[in-house]
């Protein structure tokens, strides 16, 4: 048996720096997963379509199915584990409780991310909006209908907090 | 029913405590499960071909691959899982049993004919690359139009003609009275093959515990009839000695609710090396392997008189049930589904039908959200449409001439399904003053074409068969299917209640509800309640979740269960306040003198005696414990029913359909959390979306599957389904007599009724130019021909005109 080629990446992830020793092509959602064990971020097709796996690479969301980790050598990583406080929920993620906007919860992750760098751009987003920037994540039990709502109420109190 | 409580947690709003560690990325779905440190991957070689002799299978090369422990065939499968045989009793029908792998020959694109172990999931993966498959081609039969044609190839050298089943049923003396209805309409309605596609993928990871014991976790909605399939097929597998656990499940639709090769393989493979075995399947695997839906054929003659009265019915089906039968459901769940649904809210009077599951080189047909409904009511509705517009009469007035009458009430159909309550009347006219219909009517009184869009309004009226019980299983010649399901419950030492129900939730938020129902009939806050769910080894036997059946089976069982419990505390009670157990109320943790509110004692002094836990004595004629283990028998089906009106305006060149508005109806009979109905309803609408606007698995003409990711297969987005501003959803509510608690189910009924009124609305758009509209999908492409079909046999002259308008205006 010969052996497997590794390499070493280094990155930070929620704030905290990780070095390991993987295999070249280890996925940067595996690399989450199976590495350093932050499981929230889920594999939903693996092909970069469906939006389970978002994450954000620097700030900004990025399919964590389609990146080798060695490709985000060195770069900052946020994963939904980056959100809430052990007492508190972020207000997207209050917001979603408070509307429905979960069900399953499998693609929620991913969508919290998307709605996190979204609302950093648009704080105040009308419907439509709210709606082409969800668009590149598949839920398959919602409907939508409580995941716009949810972004809308979302910008509402975190718009709120920001003026008090 | 008692009366003693006066809680009503049933019926809240009430926030649904899963959120919390879904939020935080906490929930633990199976890939994200811990595994043990010398845990084996699974991975599958798939057949390239839709049917083939296998000639060899070359290994060698596979087992090269560092970290690959062993890569077996189904030779190795023969003496380790007996052929998978759905437990079906029925005239005629012919089974179509499965290998764990294929061994001489495949019968589908996807099936399994090697599976490697190996220390890593990539291994495994690199390892099937390079596993050697030498095929001989046999000629493959594709459609289900081909596999019942002269002469077409056969799957199964027994299954003469593809036919695996044939049911049929006629009312009293059909034929005469069939042949003197008055006026007469034929229609042939074609629903496409979909896939359900949850979120997450299947998979499953078998655990050696303690010796001979295994813990098998695994994504499915029915943990229960797992285990026992899994105890019968698996050769050396006891039952007592397997514990099914489900983890966090991202999405079942019905997809998860069927006994699957890979989790045989998976508890044989960790009977054979003592060793952990994982496997997760990947999004190719879940559009090649897991079970598809619909894929139907209505011919169908309606007999009616000149108010447009149903007379008689006669329906020809066909369904494609792929190369073998699903399990449990056999594959005849959509055929004898869409022969005995169809019937709807109507009052049809005479009626006959022949059906047929039909087998083709494809991958298996099994239940998918709705199972047969979405596509047996929009034939029914489309029967409706066509009825009214050969009379001249309203779609809506048509059906309201049909259905069952609040006098009729209750109801036995032709079939002799009863339908204890309902509200067809009160929905349609509800749905008739609310939906805008009849301004829509009067907007377009004659052509439908405005501003380059054909515009249409459509019906979808429908019931939902729901909580199916025992009895409705055995008609349907289903007995792996119990239709039974179990709680127990237990007021733990402190006061506080644990519920166990024995079914397996996906997503429906049993965690919150479930606990508003125990809280309710034992009288503590839901708070103090904790459900259980998804594990054998603490849940009593049951059937399951799906068929929209959790809130009746799972619910009526807590319901009985807590009873029992309710009644020992208030006999407890009575005994520590010397009153009569009549005379004590419970709530909020308390056991109080109804005649007297100052007088309680709490549940945690009465658990000190149940458990001998304190200096109090248990009363004499009461024994230790304070918990009860229900199981509950649903009616044969509890009917739930809803009106859906869609308004689309279709784009006059290149088809696109755009939803202008949308309005629900709905009676689930007694809501238990109105929050979680309407996400269910949401959910539902936007599948049916996605059903007739774009989903459709398709083979080509070798069975080849051409769509095999979510590139291809299309889901609707956040862009793709009826935003707030045009979706508005009412509520009637008529509870259940039949079913304990008033619950009717509401899994299915948002897309059943979408699919039926979106397809009603597109052909309502565009019966007016002579398009036909009579099957689903409905894309773009589908529809702009349709409409270019149209207008070159009768060129409408307002068409043309919009033409040139439109031409003019680029």
């Amino acid at each position: 048996m010969s052996s497997i080629e590794t390499t070493t990446v280094e990155l930070v992830v929620n704030g905290k720096r990780y070095k390991r020793q993987i295999e070249p092509r280890l996925l940067l959602a595996d690399f989450l997963r199976h590495e350093i064990g932050l499981k929230g971020t889920h594999i939903g097709c693996a092909h970069g379509v469906c939006g389970a796996c978002t994450v954000q690479i620097d700030d900004k969301t990025a399919r964590s199915c389609l990146h080798f980790a060695i490709d985000v050598q060195n770069s900052e990583i946020k994963t939904v584990e980056s959100l809430a406080t052990p007492e508190k929920l972020h207000p997207i993620q209050q917001a979603f409780h408070e509307s429905h906007a979960l069900q399953c919860g499998f693609c929620t992750p991913g969508i919290l991310m998307t709605t996190e760098e979204f609302l950093r751009g648009n704080p105040n987003p009308d419907d439509d909006e709210i709606r082409k920037a969800l668009c590149n994540n598949m839920c398959r039990c919602t409907g939508y209908v409580n995941i716009v709502k949810a972004v809308g109420l979302a910008a509402t109190s975190m718009s709120a907090a920001e003026n008090e | 029913m008692t009366t003693h409580q006066s809680n009503d947690f049933v019926g809240q709003r009430f926030p649904r405590r899963e959120d919390q560690y879904l939020l935080r990325g906490e929930g633990l779905y199976l890939d994200d499960l811990a595994e043990p440190h010398n845990t084996l991957h699974l991975a599958f070689v798939l057949s390239p071909h839709a049917h083939a002799r296998i000639l060899s299978i070359d290994v060698s090369e596979a087992l090269e691959v560092p970290g690959v422990v062993a890569v077996l065939t189904g030779e190795d499968f023969v003496s380790l899982i007996k052929p998978i045989r759905p437990n079906i009793e029925m005239p005629t029908y012919l089974y179509t049993d499965r290998l764990a792998l294929a061994l001489d020959v495949v019968r589908f694109v996807g099936e399994q004919v090697a599976v490697v172990l190996a220390e890593s999931k990539y291994a495994a993966h690199d390892a099937i690359e390079l596993v050697q498959v030498e095929y001989e081609l046999m000629p493959a039969v594709v459609s289900l139009e081909q596999a019942i044609s002269e002469g077409s190839p056969v799957v199964h050298e027994h299954v003469a003609g593809n036919i695996a089943f044939r049911g049929e049923f006629a009312s009293d003396d059909f034929a005469t009275k069939h042949a003197a209805g008055k006026y007469r309409l034929r229609e042939r309605f074609r629903h496409g093959r979909v896939s359900g596609s949850a979120m997450e993928p299947r998979g499953c990871m078998a655990v050696p515990i303690r010796g001979e014991e295994i813990t098998f976790y695994t994504s499915t909605q029915i943990p229960h009839i797992v285990r026992t399939e899994i105890a019968k097929h698996v050769i050396g597998c006891s039952e007592s000695a397997l514990r099914v656990v489900v983890p966090e499940v991202g999405g079942g639709f019905g997809v998860k609710a069927q006994l699957y090769t890979e989790e045989l393989i998976s508890v044989a493979l960790c009977l054979k090396y003592r060793r952990p075995i994982k496997w997760v399947q990947d999004r190719r695997e879940d559009l090649l392997t897991n079970t598809h839906a619909r894929d139907h054929i209505y011919e169908m003659e309606a007999t009616f008189d000149e108010r447009g009265v149903l007379t008689s019915l006669e329906l020809e089906l066909y369904t494609n049930i792929g190369a073998y039968s699903s399990s449990p459901f056999g594959g005849t769940i959509e055929t004898t589904g869409g022969a005995r649904q169809i019937v709807g809210p109507y009052k049809l009077p005479n009626y006959a039908y022949r059906c047929y599951a039909v087998t083709t080189n494809t991958c298996a047909s099994g239940v998918y959200r709705g199972v047969a409904q979405p596509a047996c009511f929009m034939a029914m509705e489309g029967i409706m449409d066509r009825i009214a517009r050969q009379l001249n009469i309203d779609p809506l007035e048509v059906r309201l001439r049909n259905i069952v009458l609040p006098g009729d009430m209750p109801w036995v159909n032709v079939l002799g399904v009863r339908y204890d309550t309902g509200s067809y009347q009160k929905c349609l006219e509800l749905a008739r003053e609310r939906s805008g219909y009849e301004d829509f009517r009067r907007r377009f009184p004659g052509s439908r074409l405005k501003d380059g869009k054909y515009h249409g309004i459509g019906i979808g009226n429908m019931v939902e068969l729901t909580g199916t019980g025992a009895p409705g299983w055995r008609v349907r010649g289903l007995q792996a299917v119990s239709g039974i399901d179990g709680a127990t419950i237990r007021v733990e030492p402190t006061g506080k209640v644990s519920v166990f129900v024995s079914q397996a939730n996906a997503g429906q938020g049993h965690f919150t509800t479930f606990a508003q129902i125990a809280a309710d009939h034992i009288g503590v806050r839901p708070e103090a309640v904790t459900v259980y769910e998804g594990d054998t080894a603490s849940t009593p036997f049951g059937t399951g979740t799906f068929a929209s059946r959790s809130a009746i089976t799972g619910g009526g069982a807590v319901i009985q269960a807590a009873e029992k419990v309710s009644n020992k505390i208030r006999r407890l009670a009575a005994h520590e306040l010397q009153v009569e157990p009549n005379d004590i109320v419970l709530q909020d943790g308390r056991a109080r003198v109804a005649s007297d509110p100052s007088r309680f004692v709490d549940f945690e002094k009465l658990c000190l005696l149940a458990y001998s836990l304190g200096k109090g004595a248990l009363p004499p004629t009461e024994v230790y414990g304070l918990e009860a283990t229900e199981y509950y028998d649903p009616p044969v089906v509890t009917v739930a029913n809803a009106v859906h009106i869609i308004e689309v305006a279709i784009d006059a060149i290149d088809g696109r359909v755009a939803i202008e508005n949308y309005y629900v109806v709905h009676d689930c009979g007694k809501v238990i959390n109105p929050m979680i109905v309407d996400g269910q309803i949401h959910g539902g609408i936007a599948q049916g979306v996605g059903e007739v606007l774009m989903e459709e698995i398709v083979y080509d003409e070798h069975g080849q599957l051409i769509n095999a990711s979510l590139l291809d297969y299309l889901l609707p987005t956040a862009l793709d389904v009826p935003d707030l501003s045009t979706l508005t959803i009412d509520h009637v509510e008529t509870p259940s007599i039949d079913s304990l608690g008033g619950f009717k189910g509401v899994g299915e009924g948002g897309i059943i009724g979408s699919v039926a009124a979106l397809t009603s609305a597109i052909y309502d758009a565009l019966e007016g130019i002579g398009a036909n509209v009579n099957s689903v999908p409905l894309r773009p492409s589908h529809i702009a021909s349709l409409i270019r079909a149209a207008r070159q046999s009768a060129p409408d002259p307002e068409a043309t005109r919009a033409k040139q308008e439109l031409t003019a205006a680029h």
